[in-house]
Order: structure tokens, then C-alpha cells, then sequence
């Protein structure tokens, strides 16, 4: 009776070994444990042994039982253990699900990257509407009468105003420096704001040039500031949007709302200041043009300019998106086209 | 601006340790904007004189001949050559192998080699002037003629570069004209060399003014001083049309003028060396021996050199003769007055005309002129006098013969230097710094300013040629100091914060969570239209022209109108990507405008009725499921921009929706915008074919901003809620709004799983799968409580929607 009990245990030993997977292996438990297997009837057969017998095979059978238990369970975790959730073959170089995501126009992008930076130095965000008149556009900002300017070969003009003057004359804004003037006279100084969006000129196209594009201006407005603390301010941006610092330059420049105005170039990121065909060999790109809030301004927005003085920066948008991405065609902006878009996530 | 550092270095000696790189930069950061630095003689690299020694037939062509060249190496050069005017011993123009030449003046340049000709060795080539640059200097008589140095009397040396012989050998700065828009004073060599002299603190030469004396006067009339304020004519006998000397012609072209003869040249030349534009006229030509500066008279003409002939009315001022007008004044003369061949005296006008009837002229008539680009700037009327007296200086050098027979000066109004105060206290502010009082007196008096300090204020008086409108205000000085030091000279300032207020602006936060809710949890791309839309998208998305606002010269035809909506703009965007992508979603952010009365900043400005619309599309195949995405948009929308919500009802149509398929969207009482499939003829008009599309369009001034995060939190079930699906079965009129309506108090959620129609769906019925979870607020439902809830559920819908369970 021991001998056989033994031989059932090397047995089922074998056949928990080679159980496959754990289906296999829970039928195996089943045949070897269950109510019909031989260990059973062997256990059943008790009652005919003599007593000694029956103690000691007794013993021996339960002693089966409990090492198949702990065979199976060691097998089950082997099992586990080698187990996959997934059947069969898996090409694991095949492509990822794509997640379904859309993006951004990169100009608001790098607008929001802007915003988020000024935003940090306790600047507001404004916005002007698109349509302005000569008065705002143009006669608040100290531009000359006969300003070039002004002619409807630069500037779009609205039919039936055309001919008209000052707050008549209405237009799409040639720039954003109007709404300056705009945001004093509803929030007076001192202020510090930027004020996005785009304007339009009467161009002839091509791949550097558009009729509609977009700026980003800040200005600041207090009683005692240098205008030195303007590229203070332009190097914390820049610094902030390319996540590295940028060297900058201040330079002599003119414009009407300006007194001074300067040019603040940034160092060419594609050849860091070497000389390169994007920056046409200087090292320098021509990005923000400033200056110096023109005292005439000043008093368009009915602020005293012997007590407040302040500065602009102007950013172009386009050419520092084209810069940031490689952009070689600035009317890609306007085309709408997704094989364009879609490559700014 | 083309500015000749020769010419420059007439003016001013510049430190010799300086690059032109470094003039160039300094130039860049103080003045004016230098866009590229020409160094003139690059291209004549390897083009030398040769002599030749020794000229021979070439055996196999009768055209060609045979030149032994001594070119200033160790032994003589065999060189074929076609020229019709090769003269032994006389020094020519050689490219030798490695230069580049112009094929026949024609074309791009051409590398010269050593090669044979019909089998005669050639070392190089001998040129013609029109292959090496030199057409407008050394002009050819005939197209075989080779430059001729000793014919033409040029003194040169054997092996020397050409570019020295004909003084080609200059740097030319490159300068940007819109930086030098603000001052008149730089349009001359001059004016510029004045800036270096004051950057480098080396002296500047003096200028002469000094005008004829003695002589009879010519009659002058001034009718409108404003506009004229010096009018100044010499008359020039006994001169000819010839060509100018070589150093005129070289310095002409080097600002990028072109030679035309010495009478015309001497007037350029004047003009880009002091800024100061001149004009000659063939005396003979000047009807009654007089000029009468007046505004034209209505049906006067003027005939140009091109023939144009020009209307000219009563604003235009012209230089007449006694009879009729001659040119435009201080922008072009006519044809009647130019110098012709047989032109033997001139008239030379030197005078000042202001700056804005200039730019009414030339806007008038178009005429851009190298001359009114100047007055239109403002030149004073000081600069004239340099202007003659160096125009008489080269007269009397080119033409040693003339005689000067007569000259007036009428001077009705000179410039005046523009006063100006400015106080130590507010330069020290605005600067930012404290600069001693000598460097202040100092950069002002390099620049041509007069001061005086009286312990608090500097007294400034602008030099003339700075007063006619460049300076006139103590800012204007305060820039010229900045830039004379050098704004990168400045210790940097930070800005100063600020923590008392905060910035906070809902409107401008939604704005941009709109967008960042459409791209990025939505899957929209973001599109850029413009504002003037094709007629096209307009008419087929049905919007009323009527209310549109246009442009007087748009950018095409049909551009004319100004946006009123963004659907047109969805519409061309389709139009553009369906070829593309099976599906896509776009939106746009944008504002539109209407005619209407609007002033947002004052009063006495009205404009056209803005308004920030928000548009978005997508396009697809399933027009019906497309719609309901977009209605999913909107609706999550409120929740996740954190606006007060949304609802739908059925108001009015969009002009560009589909018959029955649309929605308005309402935020509290007010519509706000539409959603809809986008309608079949709008689709068709706008070319879009074998694609569907869902849009909408909301006013995002409409939305109502929560001041900040205003997610409720509401207790977690403590008990669990039941999950029951149920298929109903009702009539095809009967809504999912009804069905909701009815039995939304009796569950704790409901969700709305499937719609189904098909062959096991009797007609005019539809099968409605719903999804609900019921609950006990305080205990387990037991099986017996969610049976009975289900029969009520199941009998109110039974009741108030006629629907059997499937």
C-alpha cells in the first residue's frame, strides 16, 4: 500500500511538471485530489487495513496530499510567472496607437509663451480692436501729416472713409501702437501692459512678406524709468521663451512714436552670433524695434509728460516663430493648411 | 544710401587702426543702420594692366591675333585676343586665369582659364570694358574694342590691379534709407562724415559756402516762399556735353548712380557729397532770360523726359520760364529745359523746397527722385550756399574754359536753429545715470549744437541742418546723447516690481481656454484666415452683404469685404484640406465686423460693430455623427473653460446651416451662437465635394467667465447604485429630450447608449437604448426595491412617452 502510494506520488509529481499552462495544471489537480482520484480510494480503502496499517498509510496518504498541494501551488506560480495576457505572436515594432490631439496655430503659441512671460513680471494683457481710425492709428502717434503711412498704398482703408480725416477715416490698424493710447485713456499710468494681435498692410506678397501678420507689444508706463530697463526687460523674455539666455543689442532707431527709439537685435540663434544666411551674415536679427514713449503720445492718452515717461518694445511675431521653427515662408501662417499646422503640437 | 568711405575720408580723418567692419558697426549702433559692407574691387581680382610687347597674325584665323603680354611676371604671356584696336606697346585691361569676367558684358561671370584658340596657346584674356566692369568709366566705341589705357591717357603700372587704375578700389557702406527717414542731414557724404567725427572725436573739414560776387544778377521770382524759401541760379557759359572724369564717373557709380554726362554728373556728384540736390537747365531754353518759381496754373502740362505728360493743378509747384513750366519743382525737370548735345551754357539751380508740398508731388504724379527723397526729409536752406560753391569748384575743374556770367541768391526765408531747452535734472533721470557736464557739452558740440550751461539747464541751439523737423523738442536731445554713448554703454536696470495688485483678467483667461479646450481636448487645429474673404465663401454660406464693411483697395477684387462671420472662412479651409485628410477638425478665434456704431475709446470715433467670434468645423463622412461631435464640443465647453453654461434651443437658422439639422446655442436667456451641419448648397458653392461638415459659431463676449475654478464637489454614493440598461421602443417622434424629461428625477443617473432603426424595428417606430443608476441615499437597494423602481420607471415612460420595453 505504501509503494503504491509512493508510486502515485512520483506520478503525479511528473505530471504537475509537465502541466502547460494552468488550465492543464487545475485538471491535473483535480485527477491527482479530487473525489475520484486514486488518492481518494486509496483513502477510502482505510476502513479494510488493520490498524497499524491503516495509521501509517493514513499518514503517508495525507502526507501525498498536502505535497501535492504545495507542488501545485509552487507550479501555479511558476506558471504565473511565465504566464503573457497576450496569446500567440505580438510584432511589438509595429506603430503605437496615434493619440488624437489637435494644436495650436504656432503664432498663438509663441503668443501664449509671450503672455506667460509677461505675465510673470506683472504685465496685463490687452487687446485692440482690428479696425482703427487715422486719429488712433495714426494722429495719436505723432505720425507726420503727409506721413507715407497714411497713403492707402500702405494702409487698408474702408470704403466710403477713404478721403476723410483723423477719426473719420477708418482702417484696418497698420500696427498694435494705437491701442497704447487706447489703454491709457481707459486705465491711465502707470501701467504695464502687452497687447498682441495682428495688423495689416497694403503689400505685395511673397515669402517673406504678408499683408496680414502679427505683433506683440508692451509698454510700460511710470514716473522714473531708464530706458535701459527695456532691454533688461527684453533679455528676461527672450530668456524665458527659448529657455536659454539671448544676447541682445540696442541700437540707434527712428519711429514717429519714439523719442529715442532704438532697435533691439537678438543674436542670431542659428549660428550663436557667428554669420549665418538667416541672420545675412551680421550675427544680429532685427527682431523688436522700441523706444522711448514720444512725449505727443503721451499727451494723445492725456498724461503729462514732464511726470511720466515710459517705453515700447515690439515684437514681430511671424519672424520669431519663422525663426524659432525654420519657417521659410511666412504666408504659410495664413494658408490654413494642415500639413502645416498639424506639425506644431 | 550707398555712402564711398574715399569720399568720406575727404571729410574726415579717420583713426588708421580702424576696420571697416568696426565703422560699419559703429555706424549701425549710433546713426544709421549699415546693411552691408562692398568692397568695390572684389571682383576685379586678377584683372591687371598688361603691356604688349609683341603682336603677331594668329595662323588660323584672320580675326583673331597674337599677343605676347607683359603682365609684371618673369616672362611674357601669349594671349589671343579679337580686339580691333590692339596697338603694340600700348598697356590694356588682362584677366589673367582665376579671374571672372562678364562674357560680352552679358550674363553671369565667367572664370577665365588657360585654353587654346584654333590651336594658339592663350594665357588669359584681353578685355573690353563691358567684361570687366568698366562700361560706364572707360565707355567702348565699338563692341570689339579692348580697354586702352595708354590711349585713353590713363596713368597705371604693369601688374597692377585695374580696380586701383580706375579707382574701383573703395568700400561702400550699404546703408538702410528707412533708418536715415528722420534725418535729412545724412542724404550727403557729408552729413555722415560729421557722425564719424563726432563717434571718433577727430576733427571735420570744413565746407565752403562761399557764393559768387560781383555779378549781374539773374531774374529770380519767388511766388511761394513756404514752399521755396532760397532759390539760387548760375549761369554757366561755354561748356559742353562731354564725359566726366574717371574719379567722378567712379564715385557716381559707386553710389549706385549712373554716369550720363559732366554737366548732369556734377549735379549728382553735388548731391551725394553734401546732401544738396541741383538742377541743370540749357539756359537757351529758359524763355525771357528769367525764373519764376510759382504753383501751376489749372491746364498747365508738363512734358517729361519720357515723354509722360503730367496734369498739373494749382497745388503743384513748378519752375517756370516767363512762358511755361519747366519741372517739377525740386523733383524733375521736363524735357524742354535737358541738357542736349548741342547744349553749350547752363542754368544751375541750387535751392530749397519744404519738405511736405514735395511729398504731395511726388505722391501726386508717382515721382520718386533721388532728388525729392532728400527734400522730402527737410533740407535747410543753409546747406544751398555749400551746394553752389562746390558745384562752382567742379565746374571750374571740368571745364576749365567756362565763365560764370550771372547769379542770384533770393532768400525769402532761412531756416532758424531750433531752441531748446534741457535740464541736468531730467537727462540724469531719463538717462538713468549722471554724465559729467563736459561730456554732455561735448557730444552736443561734435554734433553741430551750440550750448550753454547755467548750472541747471543746458541753453541748446540744433544746428540748422538739424531744425527742419528732426530736433525740436529736449527728447530729441536726450536721444542724440544716448546714441553718441552708446546705448549698450548704459548700466542695465532692472524694472521694479510691483506686488500690490494682482493681475486678473477672466476674459483674457477664457480666451485663451477656448483655444487651448479646442486643441487640446478636443483635437481641433487651429487655423489663421484673413479678414478680407472671398465673395465665393461669403455667398455660399448665405450671409447678408448688406451689413459688410469694405475695403476701398482691397488686396483683390474679390477681397472687397471685410469678415462678418467665420463660417466663409471654415468653408475655404475645407475647401483647402479635404483633398488631404479624411477627416479634420479646424477652428478659428477671430473678430469679425459689421456696419453699425461703435466707439470703444471715444466718442468723436465711431467704427463698425466688432465682434470676438469663435468658429469651429468638422469634416467628415457621417454628416450625423460629425454634428453630434460638434454638439459634444459645446457642450462640454462651459465645464471645462469654467464659463457659466450652455444650452441649445431652435430660434433662428444660421444662413449657412443645413435645413434641418442646426441648433442655437444660449448661454443663460441669450442665443450666443449656432451649431449645425453645414448645408448642401453652401457645401456645393463652395466647391467641397464628396464631404460632409458640422460647425458652429458662438460670440465669446456671450460666455460669462466664473472668476475662477468653480468645479462642485459633491459626496461620494455611500451606498451602491444600481446599473440598469433599458431598449425601448417608442415613436420616431418622440425625443430624447421627452424621454429624459420623464424620468430624470427618478434616477440618480441617466446616459443615453444607442439609437437603432432596422428590420426588427416596426415603422415609424425606433429603438432607444438608456443606461440608468438608481440608488438609496441611506441604505442598500434590496432586489425588491429595484424591481419595484423599475416598474415605475417603465411606467411613467410607458405613460408619458408611449414607449414599450423591447
Amino acid at each position: 500500500m505504501l509503494d503504491k502510494l509512493e508510486q502515485i506520488r512520483a506520478e503525479g509529481f511528473d505530471r504537475i511538471s509537465g502541466a502547460p499552462d494552468r488550465e492543464k495544471l487545475e485538471m491535473i489537480r483535480k485527477e491527482l485530489t479530487g473525489k475520484k482520484s486514486s488518492l481518494q480510494e486509496v483513502l477510502k480503502s482505510l476502513g479494510g487495513l488493520d490498524p497499524d496499517m491503516r495509521k501509517s498509510v493514513g499518514m503517508k496518504a495525507n502526507e501525498v496530499k498536502n505535497l501535492f498541494a504545495e507542488k501545485i501551488r509552487q507550479k501555479e506560480e511558476e506558471l504565473i510567472a511565465k504566464a503573457s495576457v497576450v496569446e500567440g505572436e505580438i510584432d511589438l515594432t509595429l506603430p503605437g496607437i496615434e493619440v488624437s490631439g489637435g494644436a495650436l496655430h504656432p503664432i498663438t503659441q509663441m503668443c501664449y509663451d509671450l503672455n506667460d512671460a509677461f505675465r510673470s513680471l506683472g504685465f496685463e494683457i490687452y487687446s485692440e480692436d482690428d479696425i482703427s481710425s487715422e486719429k488712433f492709428a495714426f494722429d495719436n502717434l505723432n505720425f507726420a501729416a503727409d506721413h507715407p503711412a497714411r497713403a492707402s498704398m500702405d494702409t487698408y482703408w474702408l470704403e466710403g472713409t477713404e478721403n476723410k480725416s483723423g477719426n473719420e477715416r477708418l482702417c484696418l490698424r497698420p500696427h498694435l501702437t494705437g491701442g497704447s493710447v487706447r489703454y491709457l485713456i481707459e486705465h491711465g499710468a502707470p501701467a504695464r501692459f502687452v497687447y498682441p494681435g495682428r495688423v495689416y498692410r497694403n503689400e505685395t506678397t511673397d515669402a517673406r512678406h504678408e499683408r496680414a501678420f502679427f505683433q506683440y507689444e508692451a509698454l510700460i508706463v511710470d514716473r522714473d524709468v531708464s530706458f535701459s530697463s527695456g532691454r533688461v526687460m527684453i533679455e528676461t523674455i527672450l530668456e524665458k521663451v527659448f529657455g536659454r539666455k539671448v544676447n541682445v543689442r540696442m541700437r540707434e532707431g527712428f519711429f514717429p512714436f519714439t523719442e529715442p527709439g532704438y532697435e533691439i537685435d537678438m543674436e542670431c540663434l542659428l549660428c550663436g552670433g557667428k554669420g549665418c544666411k538667416a541672420c545675412n551674415h551680421a550675427g544680429w536679427i532685427e527682431v523688436m524695434p522700441g523706444g522711448v514713449i514720444h512725449p505727443n503720445v503721451l499727451r494723445a492718452a492725456g498724461l503729462d509728460p514732464d511726470e511720466w515717461t515710459g517705453f515700447y518694445t515690439n515684437i514681430g511675431l511671424d519672424r520669431l516663430v519663422m525663426m524659432r521653427y525654420g519657417v521659410d515662408d511666412v504666408r504659410l501662417f495664413h494658408s490654413a493648411d494642415l500639413r502645416f499646422l498639424k506639425q506644431f503640437k | 544710401m550707398n555712402i564711398s568711405l574715399k569720399l568720406i575720408q575727404k571729410y574726415v580723418d579717420l583713426p588708421s587702426d580702424l576696420t571697416y567692419e568696426q565703422i560699419a558697426y559703429d555706424l549701425t549702433m549710433r546713426t544709421v543702420e549699415v546693411e552691408d559692407i562692398i568692397r568695390t574691387s572684389d571682383k576685379f581680382h586678377d584683372i591687371v594692366v598688361g603691356e604688349i610687347k609683341e603682336l603677331r597674325p594668329h595662323p588660323n584665323a584672320d580675326a583673331l591675333r597674337i599677343c605676347m603680354v607683359d603682365v609684371g611676371e618673369d616672362d611674357l604671356k601669349q594671349i589671343v585676343c579679337g580686339g580691333s584696336n590692339l596697338t603694340e606697346g600700348h598697356k590694356v585691361c588682362v584677366s589673367k586665369p582665376g579671374a571672372e569676367v562678364v562674357w560680352h558684358g552679358e550674363g553671369e561671370p565667367v572664370l577665365i582659364k588657360e585654353s587654346k584658340l584654333r590651336g594658339e596657346k592663350s594665357y588669359g584674356m584681353i578685355c573690353g570694358a563691358t567684361e570687366v566692369y568698366l562700361a560706364d568709366i572707360y565707355p567702348p566705341k565699338d563692341e570689339r574694342e579692348i580697354v586702352d589705357f595708354t590711349e585713353l591717357g590713363v596713368e597705371c603700372e604693369v601688374g597692377q590691379c585695374v580696380a586701383e587704375v580706375a579707382g574701383l578700389d573703395d568700400v561702400v557702406l550699404e546703408i538702410d534709407n528707412k533708418s536715415l527717414s528722420n534725418r535729412p542731414d545724412l542724404w550727403g557724404h557729408y552729413g555722415v562724415a560729421r557722425e564719424l567725427a563726432a563717434i571718433y572725436k577727430v576733427p571735420l573739414k570744413e565746407l565752403s559756402d562761399k557764393l559768387p560776387e560781383g555779378l549781374p544778377a539773374y531774374e529770380v521770382q519767388i511766388d511761394e516762399p513756404e514752399r521755396c524759401p532760397r532759390y539760387t541760379a548760375t549761369l554757366i557759359e561755354n561748356v559742353y556735353v562731354k564725359e566726366s572724369p574717371a574719379w567722378m564717373k567712379t564715385l557716381i557709380t559707386n553710389c549706385g548712380l549712373r554716369p550720363i554726362n559732366a554737366l548732369v554728373d556734377i549735379t549728382n556728384y553735388v548731391m551725394v557729397a553734401v546732401g544738396q540736390p541741383s538742377h541743370a537747365f540749357d539756359s537757351h531754353h529758359v524763355e525771357g532770360n528769367k525764373i519764376i518759381v510759382r504753383n501751376a496754373k489749372p491746364g498747365e502740362k508738363l512734358v517729361l523726359l519720357d515723354d509722360k505728360e503730367l496734369d498739373l493743378n494749382e497745388h503743384t509747384l513748378m519752375i517756370c520760364d516767363s512762358v511755361e513750366p519747366m519741372g517739377l519743382a525740386g523733383i524733375k525737370g521736363g524735357k524742354k529745359d535737358s541738357i542736349l548735345p548741342e547744349t553749350t551754357s547752363v542754368l544751375l539751380e541750387v535751392a530749397d523746397f519744404t519738405a511736405p508740398g514735395i511729398r504731395r508731388t511726388e505722391r501726386e504724379f508717382d515721382e520718386k527722385t533721388d532728388s525729392g527723397m532728400r527734400y522730402e526729409k527737410g533740407v535747410d536752406t543753409q546747406r544751398v550756399a555749400l551746394g553752389v560753391s562746390l558745384s562752382i569748384d567742379l565746374f571750374r575743374e571740368i571745364y576749365p574754359e567756362c565763365r560764370i556770367t550771372a547769379f542770384t541768391d533770393c532768400y525769402p526765408i532761412s531756416t532758424e536753429k531750433a531752441v531748446i531747452d534741457i535740464t541736468q535734472e531730467f537727462l540724469d533721470r531719463r538717462l538713468g545715470e549722471v554724465l559729467p557736464q563736459s561730456e554732455i557739452e561735448d557730444i552736443l558740440l561734435r554734433l553741430g549744437y551750440e550750448v550753454e550751461f547755467d548750472g541747471e539747464t543746458y541753453h541748446c541751439k540744433a544746428p540748422t541742418w538739424r531744425s527742419t523737423g528732426d530736433v525740436s523738442i529736449h527728447d530729441d536731445i536726450l536721444g542724440d546723447i544716448a546714441r553718441l554713448i552708446g546705448y549698450e554703454y548704459f548700466k542695465k536696470q532692472p524694472l521694479k516690481v510691483n506686488f500690490e495688485h494682482s493681475v486678473n483678467q477672466v476674459k483674457a483667461d477664457l480666451a485663451r481656454k477656448l483655444r487651448e479646450y479646442l486643441a487640446f481636448r478636443c483635437g481641433f487645429n487651429e487655423i489663421f484666415t484673413y479678414p478680407w474673404i472671398d465673395e465665393r465663401f461669403i455667398k455660399a454660406a448665405k450671409i447678408d452683404l448688406e451689413k459688410s464693411v469694405r475695403l476701398a483697395t482691397p488686396p483683390a477684387p474679390e477681397l472687397v469685404y471685410l469678415r462678418s462671420s467665420l463660417i466663409p472662412g471654415m468653408l475655404e479651409a475645407i475647401d483647402k484640406n479635404y483633398r488631404y485628410f479624411d477627416e479634420f477638425s479646424i477652428f478659428e478665434a477671430a473678430q469679425v465686423f459689421e456696419k453699425g456704431e461703435y466707439s470703444p475709446s471715444s466718442e468723436e470715433e465711431v467704427l463698425p460693430v466688432h465682434r470676438n467670434l469663435l468658429a469651429g468645423a468638422i469634416a467628415g463622412k457621417d454628416a450625423k455623427k460629425l454634428f453630434f461631435m460638434v454638439k459634444g464640443v459645446i457642450e462640454g465647453l462651459a465645464g471645462y473653460c469654467h464659463c457659466e453654461p450652455l444650452d441649445f434651443v431652435q430660434k433662428e437658422k444660421p444662413s449657412w446651416a443645413d435645413e434641418k439639422v442646426w441648433l442655437n446655442i444660449r448661454s443663460g436667456k441669450k442665443v450666443i451662437g449656432s451649431i449645425g451641419l453645414v448645408s448642401v448648397s453652401a457645401l456645393a458653392e463652395s466647391g467641397i465635394k464628396m464631404i460632409s461638415a458640422a460647425a458652429f459659431e458662438l460670440d465669446t463676449d456671450g460666455l460669462t467667465p466664473y472668476p475662477s475654478r468653480t468645479n462642485e464637489f459633491k459626496s461620494l454614493p455611500q451606498y451602491p447604485l444600481v446599473e440598469q440598461d433599458l431598449s425601448l421602443l417608442v415613436d420616431e417622434v418622440i425625443t430624447w429630450e421627452q424621454i429624459r424629461e420623464a424620468i430624470k428625477f427618478m434616477v440618480k443617473e441617466l446616459r443615453f447608449v444607442e439609437e437603432y432603426r432596422g428590420k426588427q424595428i416596426p415603422a415609424g417606430k425606433k429603438s432607444v437604448m438608456l443606461s440608468i443608476k438608481i440608488g438609496n441615499d441611506d441604505s442598500t437597494m434590496t432586489s425588491k426595491q429595484i424591481d419595484k423602481k423599475m416598474a415605475g420607471i417603465i411606467k411613467v415612460l410607458s405613460k408619458k412617452c408611449n414607449a414599450e420595453l423591447r
